[in-house]
């Protein structure tokens, strides 16, 4: 079980620290803990379990702070490391974000909630609806309240009814004044497209995020009008598997608010709705880059946020870029980040520059990978629909809304 | 204008930090100690209160120590009514408690009433934090709050109580650990699912292998799970797990016994590879040998921790799992199998990660094979989690993917590299890649290798470079390509290299000669072209490693074919030339070369090759290095007896092949010999487990159960146990005294008829045993104690004072002798003690003392051997921590019984163990060496049909509740039988006089002292028993039996009997017993006292008061004396 929870700021300073059992963790395996990180360079950031002399340590970064978990014993890492996501997630939900500030801000909040999601280095509640009941979240109107009144709780003074309902994700008497309840899938592509320009892997990850706000206790049934383009499903524990598991129905009772209901993947598609095609030639020192981006395959919407980046080999020394459109950036670690934004309807976007290569080197002989980022709202590239979405208990009729989006994921494009 | 524009920009934003900064802790945080602390602490305002609490929780963050204000904190704001300043003070008091445990008693009070709070979280809270006190004196309050938290009607209370009862065990309180075993069994049976998953999670750190806890609700755990939370399931999944295992064994079609499996059928069947392997590996049979290679590797390490199965690989090979036929079962007749896998099916559809992969290792051990199949696409949706889980479960693939590569064949695609992967998570999937490649996959799998070659991390694509080399060799179909491949890679980069001189392009370079090398190596005949173009490139090559490689395959390849013994000459001349500017690395490399090649070449032009070598030679022999130069020495003188090198121009001699060093030369460098293949050492460790990472057992780490050990326990332990513990107390009533008193011969209270003044009511039982004491004596002398051998003389002594029959221990004569200066009464004249004195004394009751005898092994289970154990009132002197046990061995079967001999079990069955029957004494030596939880009795040789033995052990218990497993050796076969302890022989008698009792007993009191009270009703059958003479004195009579009872169970000195000097005719309230004994292990002594009340002819309540300064200790035994008077001898 965890013994010890640090946050750790991207300098290395121990923001708090909250000892979980009575095997006192000392604040010198920070210490250790960063050195490491100083003399090995950033890939031990990535490592999520390292043994140090004295403990295991558990680490995940988020937004530059870094959770860290100690244990001496034996325990299933991927628990400690889904707490600890579990955590940054609440706490990046409290806070409105994540960073040192916030957290030093908040520092009351964050041992509190710490308190009451773990105990004795065995997870108590983890369910983020019932945690706001029990720690109130901080916000604008109780800010200004606690400096006018000099009243600061946030402690609530009763236990939260779902604690010991079946249904412990929702609060047991919820009154909304609209109700209401949205799906929207929300898709991300990965895809990955060789040197040769060939297609060698392109699948969604999909995600269905459901914003309820529904009165009382509601049963809802969703049903997918292809439910064959799944490849994998993950499930909130809200959901029914015995109604999946027979007719590929998703009843659930749904916590309130914003949640994820399920992600799931499709693999195997055929195309992706843009290209980008990088070419680089090289010639005694110089090396001549030019990148072209264009709509191979029109999703019916318009394609927006498109940025496209890449990192330059470490041999290159400078490099001038320029696009025909949008703009260019290089930042000092040698990561390009070209915005195009929306995707013109006149024109392909492209890119050309020159790259000067270290002194004695001819030839490019390492090429950099593309990552390109889109959005397209109103479309979901997996081809899924959803059917119907139905309420078993409506006390009125509920509005419910659909909107899908669509992301690149790991759009990966080698050259 | 505009840089007007900018500052008020600027300090716009500054003030829009500022406002959101309001109404948080940011000032609490920022300067936490710019007030005085103390003053708010003290302050009447909550509000107050709680800034002066962050104030202190701040400076804690930030890792300043302010426990100084512990007293402050703890004495008055625990009481508070307001949630948020409990909240905090709990914060801070968890912080500091195990710091300042003095301080943290005070607010125990306050705890104690918010226990009783109606509000569930403040039960809540209270529990957690007063649990998290991590102090033994409050620890026995805790346990009762526990107790009471786990009948709590709120869920959350009682999930917190399930929470909790770790921390209570964390203490290590021996005398708890029933109780907190007891509230488990009691949550796990709990309606919640949320407090199941507690109580799964208090199972599995209290008491992980009691199985019998699961056995009675394995089928409703086994259904509530998938309603549990997350976290719980977690656990759970592996409790069930392990508990399956235990009951039923492995799964007979399960990837365990795959290698078991293979055996049996290859022994029945004459193709076994045909029919039912090719199902399951459609792909190709070449490597089908390894899979259940590793999958037996794989099962065994699961079993038995992989550092025990490695180190046990040494001596014997391939031994099956010490499985017989019982310890399997199947998948699909098995319900409770069925049941698992069942329920956790589900949970591979779970957002938590850990979950879905703690369901899929239940599925990995325990599905049939072709079921296994479902784990996969969960696992691999799971790669699309954080980037950390990734790693974990990758790590976890790949243990799966070495054991059944065809699993995860079909999802090559879901391994390809991403360039956002860590560098850890890219080796580890070229790793998986190059294990589950096979014929149809690899062609796309080289695609993407050829990519990554010219990725810009260098180290990555030497890796990538690695792993080519490895899909190589597993699939020579495509050993061709990837030759092609690599050597245009080679010559390629030794081009680059020679413009740009890099380290990291040196690491690639080097790679691919290396798996050059490692293809080659398989059928180096076919590859001849390759090692000419290698060596050919040799002049552009820069890299040492790589150009001693390719030297190295140079010479052992100089005879495949005519290129290369064309080009021999010319090659080494140009290394002649070279030698010089060569690293050390390579020098020694061309000198072995020479060797070689001079050994295997059938080179035309043998004289300019001899020329260029014996240049290289004596260069070598004026190097710089002593390594180059003390080889170039040897290998001359190899060489100077071979054929076509010889200094001295002779002719080829023939007669010189009998060299001997010529025939070590050829041994060395033959090349004959193949290189022995790669052993697996590869460590598995459970699915999902963190060792599994870190690659060695963490901490904590535990092996799967042994199959089926847990139904042994079940069928075979208890149930004869109870059964025998009532046998031997009724059917071998005789026997049972007498063995007694064999035992208490040894004890500290006389034996014999010292109770010759004891009332004649004892005469007829003494009757029968003056016999008894002659045996007596006689064990006791056996015995080498020096304590004994005073005895002995006591009593040799004492015997010669007083009656021949009358024996009388040494102490026993010591507490005599000062009675008797005190009161001097003998029991006889009760009525005369009654009214004169208050006290009275027992003295002869030692005869009587009957412990109790336990069933170490039934006859009917062991062959007709029983055995009997005993524990003794003897003091060991090897270790005052030992206790001694007397066994005694009856045959009570038809034959004779030889070699007769108990062992504390190994923790593994060894192979070695039949040795050990053989011959004990070294088993003693073993057993010794370590840490000596059991000095080894004597073995007995021969044991006749009817004949009893008697043998003391002396074995040091490592709680009072763990049972001690030992092996029961018997004309070479083996039993396990399980020595149960007994608290009350955790304690010798300390004999002390009345007054330092009191005076001691008033050294301990408040949290030393304990007392709680049971009913005492033996007296009552004794009376309606016997019909007693009118004339014998109740008193007297309750007294001894109450006195007997506690020396029969316990290993206590009596010190004195007290009654009231107004006691009516009738009324035994106020007598009271007082009897001492001291800690084995650390010589704490221990004072009980019992008082009684009631009257003789009813039930009495007696109150048993203990004190002792090892309040744990205390407890237990008090404990066990309550439990003991309560219940009937019989």
């Amino acid at each position: 079980m965890l013994q010890c929870i640090f946050l750790l700021s991207d300098s290395g300073e121990v923001l708090l620290e909250k000892q979980l059992t009575g095997h006192r963790v000392d604040r010198a395996i920070c210490d250790w803990f960063w050195n490491q990180i100083l003399t090995q360079g950033d890939s031990l950031k990535l490592v999520p379990v390292i043994s140090s002399p004295t403990h295991y340590l558990f680490q995940v970064v988020r937004e530059g702070i870094t959770f860290l978990a100690c244990t001496q014993i034996e325990m299933p890492p991927l628990m400690a490391i889904e707490f600890l996501c579990r955590v940054a997630d609440v706490l990046s939900n409290y806070l409105d974000g994540l960073n040192e500030d916030l957290i030093k801000d908040n520092f009351v909040i964050v041992y509190e909630l710490l308190d009451e999601m773990i105990d004795n280095g065995f997870p108590l509640t983890t369910e983020p609806n019932i945690l706001r009941e029990m720690i109130a979240p901080p916000n604008i109107v109780s800010k200004v309240l606690s400096v006018v009144t000099g009243n600061t709780s946030n402690v609530s003074n009763t236990l939260p009814g779902a604690t010991a309902s079946c249904v412990p994700w929702r609060k047991t008497d919820l009154k909304h004044a609209t109700n209401e309840v949205y799906v929207d899938l929300v898709e991300e592509m990965d895809a990955t497209i060789n040197r040769d320009g060939n297609l060698v892997k392109c699948e969604i990850y999909g995600e269905v995020q459901v914003n309820s706000n529904l009165s009382g206790l509601p049963d809802l049934t969703l049903s997918f009008a292809n439910p064959s383009v799944f490849n994998d499903v993950r499930f909130h524990p809200c959901v029914r598997l015995r109604p999946w598991e027979l007719n590929q129905i998703l009843s659930f009772v749904p916590p309130d608010g914003q949640f994820k209901l399920m992600s799931y993947r499709v693999k195997k598609l055929k195309s992706t709705p843009i290209y980008v095609k990088p070419q680089f030639t090289s010639d005694s020192g110089t090396c001549r880059i030019s990148v072209l981006v264009g709509i191979r395959n029109d999703p019916g919407k318009s394609i927006d946020n498109i940025t496209v980046e890449f990192r330059l080999p470490p041999c290159v020394t400078s490099s001038d870029l320029s696009p025909n459109y949008g703009s260019v950036n290089v930042l000092a670690d040698k990561t390009c980040s070209w915005t195009i934004g929306r995707m013109p309807k006149d024109k392909a976007p492209s890119m050309s520059g020159t790259l000067v290569l270290e002194t004695g080197m001819e030839r490019l002989h390492v090429f950099p990978t593309f990552q390109v980022a889109f959005r397209i709202m109103g479309v979901a590239l997996s081809g899924l629909k959803i059917d119907k979405l139905d309420l078993k208990n409506p006390l009125s009729r509920p509005h419910k809304g659909f909107r899908a989006l669509t992301r690149g994921g790991e759009f990966q494009v080698r050259s | 204008m505009l840089t007007q524009f900018g500052a008020t920009a600027e300090s716009l934003s500054k003030a829009s930090t500022m406002v959101f900064r309001i109404g948080t802790d940011a000032h609490l945080y920022d300067d936490p100690d710019d007030v005085s602390i103390v003053p708010l602490l003290d302050s009447k305002f909550e509000s107050e209160k709680c800034e002066a609490l962050k104030r202190l929780l701040a400076l804690i963050a930030q890792g300043f120590d302010v426990s100084n204000y512990f007293p402050q904190v703890c004495s008055e704001n625990v009481a508070t009514q307001s949630l948020e300043v409990k909240k905090l003070v709990y914060l801070y008091l968890l912080h500091y408690a195990e710091k300042r445990p003095n301080e943290a008693l005070l607010s125990i009070n306050y705890f104690q009433k918010d226990l009783g709070d109606p509000n569930p979280l403040v039960r809540a809270w209270a529990l957690r934090t007063m649990a998290g006190i991590r102090l033994h004196a409050i620890a026995s309050l805790v346990l009762v709050a526990v107790g009471k938290c786990a009948r709590d009607p709120s869920v959350y209370v009682r999930k917190c109580a399930a929470i909790a009862l770790p921390k209570l065990h964390d203490l290590r309180l021996e005398e708890h650990t029933a109780a907190i075993e007891e509230i488990v069994g009691m949550l796990l049976k709990d309606n919640s699912p949320g407090v199941v998953g507690a109580a799964a999670s208090a199972f599995a750190s209290i008491c992980p292998n009691n199985f019998s806890l699961i056995g009675r609700n394995y089928k409703r755990l086994c259904e509530i799970l998938p309603d549990v939370e997350e976290w719980g399931q977690i656990v759970l999944i592996g409790i069930l797990l392990r508990y399956a295992i235990a009951k039923h064994g492995l799964v007979r079609e399960s990837l365990m016994l795959s290698f078991d499996d293979l055996e049996i059928q290859s022994l029945e069947k004459d193709d076994p590879e045909s029919s039912h392997l090719t199902v399951k590996r459609p792909f190709d049979g070449s490597s089908f040998d390894i899979y259940t290679e590793i999958a037996d590797i794989v099962a065994r390490s699961y079993l038995e921790g992989p550092d025990k199965y490695l180190a046990r690989l040494g001596h014997v090979n391939q031994d099956s799992l010490g499985l017989d036929g019982s310890c399997i079962t199947s998948a699909t007749s098995n319900d409770d199998v069925k049941i698992l896998l069942q329920c956790t099916s589900p949970l591979l559809w779970s957002y938590n990660s850990a979950v879905v992969l703690a369901a899929a290792g239940v599925h990995w051990i325990m599905a049939p094979k072709e079921d296994i199949r479902k784990i996969v696409k969960p696992l691999l949706f799971l790669l699309r989690s954080s980037g950390s889980s990734k790693y974990v479960v990758l790590c976890n693939i790949q243990v799966f993917a070495k054991a059944m590569p065809s699993l995860f064949s079909p999802y090559y695609e879901d391994f390809f590299i991403s360039s956002s992967d860590s560098y850890r998570t890219k080796t580890l999937k070229l790793e998986i890649l190059s294990t589950i490649a096979t014929k149809t996959s690899i062609s796309s799998i080289f695609l993407e290798f050829q990519d990554h070659v010219r990725d810009p991390d260098r180290r990555f694509a030497a890796d990538t470079v690695a792993a080519i080399g490895l899909c190589a060799q597993k699939l020579p179909d495509v050993a061709n390509t990837c030759l092609e491949a690599l050597l245009y890679l080679a010559l390629s980069e030794s081009s680059n290299n020679a413009v740009a001189l890099m380290g990291e392009e040196e690491i690639l370079l080097v790679q691919v000669v290396k798996s050059i090398m490692a293809i080659i190596k398989q059928d180096p005949h076919s590859h001849e072209r390759v090692i000419v173009h290698l060596v050919r490139s040799l002049d552009s090559m820069s890299a040492p490693a790589a150009r001693a490689m390719v030297i190295w395959m140079l010479g052992e390849y100089c005879n495949i074919g005519d290129l290369t013994s064309k080009m021999i000459p010319t090659i080494f001349k140009y290394l002649a030339q070279r030698f010089h500017s060569e690293s050390v690395e390579t020098k020694l490399q061309i000198v072995n070369a020479c060797v070689k090649v001079l050994l295997r070449a059938e080179v035309e032009d043998m004289s300019e090759l001899r020329l260029a070598i014996s240049y290289v030679l004596e260069l070598a022999k004026c190097d710089s290095n002593y390594d180059v130069r003390d080889r170039a020495r040897v290998l001359k003188n190899f060489l100077s007896h071979c054929k076509g090198f010889n200094y001295l121009e002779e002719a080829d001699n023939l007669t010189e092949f009998n060299d001997l060093t010529y025939v070590f030369a050829e041994y060395i460098f033959g090349g004959t010999k193949k290189v022995p293949s790669e052993s697996f050492s590869y460590r598995f460790y459970l699915p999902g487990s963190l060792s599994l990472i870190v690659l060695h057992a963490a901490p904590g780490y535990e092996p799967l159960p042994e199959p089926c050990s847990f139904a042994d326990d079940e069928t075979s332990h208890s149930p004869t146990n109870v059964h025998n513990d009532h046998e031997s107390n009724d059917i071998d009533d005789s026997d049972d005294i007498s063995g007694s008193l064999d035992e208490e011969n040894t004890s500290d209270y006389s034996s014999g008829s010292v109770s010759g003044e004891g009332g004649d009511s004892y005469i007829a039982s003494d009757s029968g045993e003056d016999e008894e004491a002659g045996t007596l004596i006689h064990l006791s002398d056996d015995a080498t104690d020096s304590r004994d051998h005073d005895r002995v003389s006591v009593k040799n002594t004492s015997s010669g004072l007083m009656d021949a029959g009358e024996l009388m221990s040494k102490r026993a004569l010591e507490s005599w002798l000062n009675e008797n200066s005190g009161s001097g009464q003998n029991s006889s004249n009760l009525s005369h003690v009654q009214r004169s004195l208050a006290r009275i004394s027992i003295k002869d009751i030692g005869q009587l003392v009957k412990p109790k005898s336990y069933t170490l092994l039934d006859p009917t289970n062991g062959n007709g051997l029983s055995v009997l154990y005993r524990f003794s009132s003897e003091v060991s002197k090897v270790s005052k921590e030992l206790a001694c046990i007397h066994v005694s061995f009856s045959n009570h079967s038809e034959g004779h019984m030889c070699n007769i001999f108990l062992a504390e079990e190994k923790p593994n069955p060894s192979p070695d163990s039949s040795e050990k029957s053989g011959s004990p004494s070294e088993s003693v030596l073993v057993s010794l060496d370590k840490e000596a939880t059991l000095i080894p009795m004597e073995e007995i040789d021969r044991l006749n049909p009817g004949q009893t033995a008697d043998r003391v052990l002396q074995v040091r218990f490592e709680h009072h509740l763990l049972p001690l497993k030992l092996v029961l050796s018997c004309d070479g076969r083996k039993q396990q039988v399980k020595l149960r302890p007994d608290i009350g022989y955790f304690i010798k008698p300390l004999p002390m006089d009345i007054e330092s009792f009191l005076k001691k007993e008033s050294q301990l009191p408040g949290m030393f002292e304990n007392i709680r009270r049971c009913t005492f009703s033996e007296h009552l059958n004794q009376q309606n028993d016997k019909d007693e003479p009118p004339q014998k004195d109740i008193f007297l009579m309750i007294c001894e039996k109450l006195a007997l009872k506690m020396l029969s169970n316990a290993n206590l000195h009596l010190v004195s009997v007290d009654m009231p000097i107004a006691a009516n005719l009738d009324d035994l309230s106020g007598i009271s017993l007082r009897l001492s004994g001291e800690i084995l292990n650390n010589s704490v002594p221990c004072l009980v006292t019992l008082t009684l009340k009631g009257t003789c002819a009813e039930p009495l309540e007696v109150s048993v008061k203990m004190n002792c300064e090892e309040s744990v200790f205390g407890l237990n035994l008090l404990n066990r004396i309550v439990n003991f008077l309560a219940e009937p001898t019989r």
